[in-house]
């Protein structure tokens, strides 16, 4: 014993817990921050909650959402009047908008059993290669899609022949898409009706929204009527310092605003909205709010309305009295846009028939809501697309080939994890491989410490310590 | 390969469960039950490693390997599992090195802290094995309490791999000159 403590080192044995107990201590630092030239910003909540009813009578059927918010944005992007210029702001950047311009959205896409994947994968299927947004996004704006769109999941510009599209959304291979904007459709009480098949459409007719903006005379072309809204314009002040709220003249619509006069007294700082809000037409019209959108006390609390059977089925899922669909849900708050959004894994949809969330049948006009809502967890997806999903670098691809749905694998904090890392994932991955041999050489250099103290110096009995 | 690999994993499992108690009998307690610990503890160490390294090769072609270093739940099995190969690795050297002189004075110390840093990491490889087929334990909420969610890569920042580099060396260094001080 005494020889060993002489020409051995013992102690160098507490290299090894002192090597893995700094790595304990300090995992997961050192690569994960935003970096905007990547398209990568990462939220400060990866999950959040978002709390639905639905409910439906002879004719139409209504969802109720409900979901945290610190400060309501009800403004999207606008246009300030600088020495002479007219300099939009607000557009989408990655993750918030930092002026804080960009309106709360929330969206719902909807399904009849017609795409069987999407009640297992939900959104997910819907990303494409090359999607917007992505750090390898493609040169051209890509929107959400269906997979089955795509010759080649891989690139993103492989659409089918026209006529095959034209089949598949005959099919009924497409979702339907409804698409609550907070400062684009919500001042007229209305929804954006869309759908997603080779891309993210608007339905047939015409948008809540347009573009305030004259691209030759490089002004807007319509402003507030001073008459009705009592101001010409916003003022900069004014929604930096958040004085802009439901009972400003927030938004430009055709019963507020009137045309641009270049000769007015502009000022810096004025600013006018760079959209104009109308009214629907045709099928994109068929989503109305009921009663008002609005936010009180931290929560928006948004109802939306569709008749059942809206006449277009190249548009919309016609929804029927004791049908099961699946559903799944978006929100953007925090002035994000794009893919910054927080989403859910699909849910099933019941009308009068048990579902994770199911729509209560009503006599009336107007349900009577309880307070008996489905809670789902909405969570950032990150930058996971479906041809990822698929493949090899996937290990359920598998399972999706089996037909193994989402939820069965993968909770929604996991997914928003996993969508966290896939951002980094080069980067991760070297780390991670560094990590792994830096633990073995620290062992191997223990053991190599160790082995002076470890030579067979024992005289006593075999087996017996000293 | 799945299957066979839920299979394979039970033998150094064993194997290393047994160890650990062994470690922990004839360092601590006197008597015939030590005795036989002290004395069986290097074949059944040396199965250990023969039995983890087939469980290993096992595990690597459950899935692609572009899947497996896709999969942060996946990197943190294979590290774990590595990191557990490596401490039980040390431990049949030392024991090997040392004979029937393993347990003598401060050396059972040393075995003692081996052997269980080497079970911890090895009860977390075992853990992440059960979240990759869906099935959690409460141990990894255990380790979340402890600051690590093993839905997150387990990796370091640059600088502390280095230090953990520097530490091995260091450490290999003095082991040498107390080497050479010894003959």
């Amino acid at each position: 014993m005494a020889r060993q403590d002489k020409t051995g080192i013992p102690w160098l044995a507490l290299g090894l817990p002192i090597a893995l107990g700094l790595a304990w201590v300090t995992h997961g630092s050192g690569v994960i921050e935003d970096d905007p030239e990547r398209n990568i910003a990462i939220p400060d909540e990866l999950t959040m909650p978002l709390q639905v009813q639905a409910a439906y009578s002879d004719s139409h059927i209504f969802f109720r959402y409900r979901w945290p918010s610190e400060r309501p944005h009800i403004l999207h992007d606008v246009l300030v009047y600088e020495n002479g210029d007219w300099v939009k702001k607000g557009s989408a950047v990655p993750g918030s908008n930092p002026d804080g311009l960009h309106e709360d959205r929330v969206a719902m896409m909807l399904d009849d059993g017609s795409v069987p994947d999407f009640a297992r994968y939900g959104g997910y299927m819907t990303i494409g290669a090359g999607a917007a947004g992505f750090t390898d996004e493609a040169p051209e704006e890509v929107s959400k899609s269906m997979p089955g769109t795509r010759i080649d999941l891989g690139d993103w510009a492989s659409r089918q022949a026209p006529e095959t599209l034209q089949a598949q959304r005959e099919a009924g291979y497409f979702l339907d898409l409804w698409h609550w904007r907070g400062h684009r459709s919500n001042p007229l009480n209305l929804a954006d009706d869309q759908w997603v098949g080779a891309e993210r459409s608007g339905d047939a007719g015409r948008s809540p929204y347009t573009t305030n903006w004259d691209g030759d005379a490089g002004q807007p072309l319509w402003m507030l009527d001073p008459e009705v809204a009592g101001q010409a314009a916003l003022r900069w002040e004014d929604i930096e310092a958040g004085r802009v709220d439901f009972d400003s003249p927030y938004f430009l619509a055709e019963d507020t605003a009137i045309d641009f006069d270049p000769n007015h007294d502009w000022q810096n700082g004025d600013v006018i909205p760079r959209r104009l809000v109308r009214q629907t037409e045709g099928s994109r019209g068929d989503i109305t709010v009921l009663g008002e959108g609005r936010w009180n006390d931290g929560y928006w609390d948004v109802t939306l309305s569709r008749r059942l059977d809206t006449g277009n089925p190249l548009d919309d899922k016609i929804l029927r009295d004791q049908g099961l669909y699946a559903a799944a849900f978006s929100v953007h708050r925090n002035a994000t846009g794009g893919r910054w959004h927080l989403v859910s894994l699909p849910v099933s949809l019941g009308l009068g028939r048990d579902a994770d969330l199911t729509a209560i049948p009503f006599q009336g006009r107007t349900p009577d809501w309880a307070d008996d809502w489905k809670e789902v967890t909405l969570f950032y997806p990150g930058q996971v697309n479906w041809p990822l999903l698929v493949s090899r670098a996937h290990a359920g691809a598998p399972d999706i080939a089996e037909g193994t749905p989402v939820r069965a694998r993968h909770s929604e904090r996991q997914l928003a994890i996993y969508g966290v890392e896939m951002e980094f994932k080069d980067a991760i991955i070297r780390q991670w491989i560094l990590t792994l041999i830096a633990g073995l050489i620290a062992m191997f250099g223990v053991v190599v410490a160790l082995l002076p103290a470890f030579r067979n110096t024992s005289n006593n009995r075999k087996g017996e310590p000293s | 390969m799945s299957g066979l690999h839920h299979m394979l994993v039970h033998f150094p499992l064993g194997f290393w469960a047994l160890a650990t108690l062994m470690v922990l009998i004839g360092a601590l307690l006197p008597g015939r039950m030590a005795e036989l610990s002290r004395a069986a503890l290097l074949p059944v160490l040396v199965l250990s490693l023969l039995a983890a390294l087939v469980a290993i090769a096992s595990g690597l072609l459950v899935w692609p390997i572009e899947a497996s270093t896709s999969s942060p739940l996946a990197r943190n099995h294979i590290l774990t599992a590595l990191w557990s190969l490596g401490v039980f690795t040390m431990l049949t050297v030392l024991v090997w090195r040392a004979g029937s002189a393993a347990f003598d004075g401060a050396r059972r110390w040393v075995l003692l802290l081996l052997a269980l840093i080497g079970i911890s990491i090895f009860a977390t490889t075992g853990t992440i094995g059960g979240h990759l087929v869906g099935a959690t334990t409460q141990f990894s909420e255990l380790l979340k309490l402890f600051g690590w969610d093993v839905y997150h890569t387990f990796f370091v920042p640059t600088w502390v791999i280095a230090v953990m580099v520097l530490i091995g060396i260091v450490c290999a260094v003095l082991g040498l000159k107390g080497r050479r001080a010894a003959l």
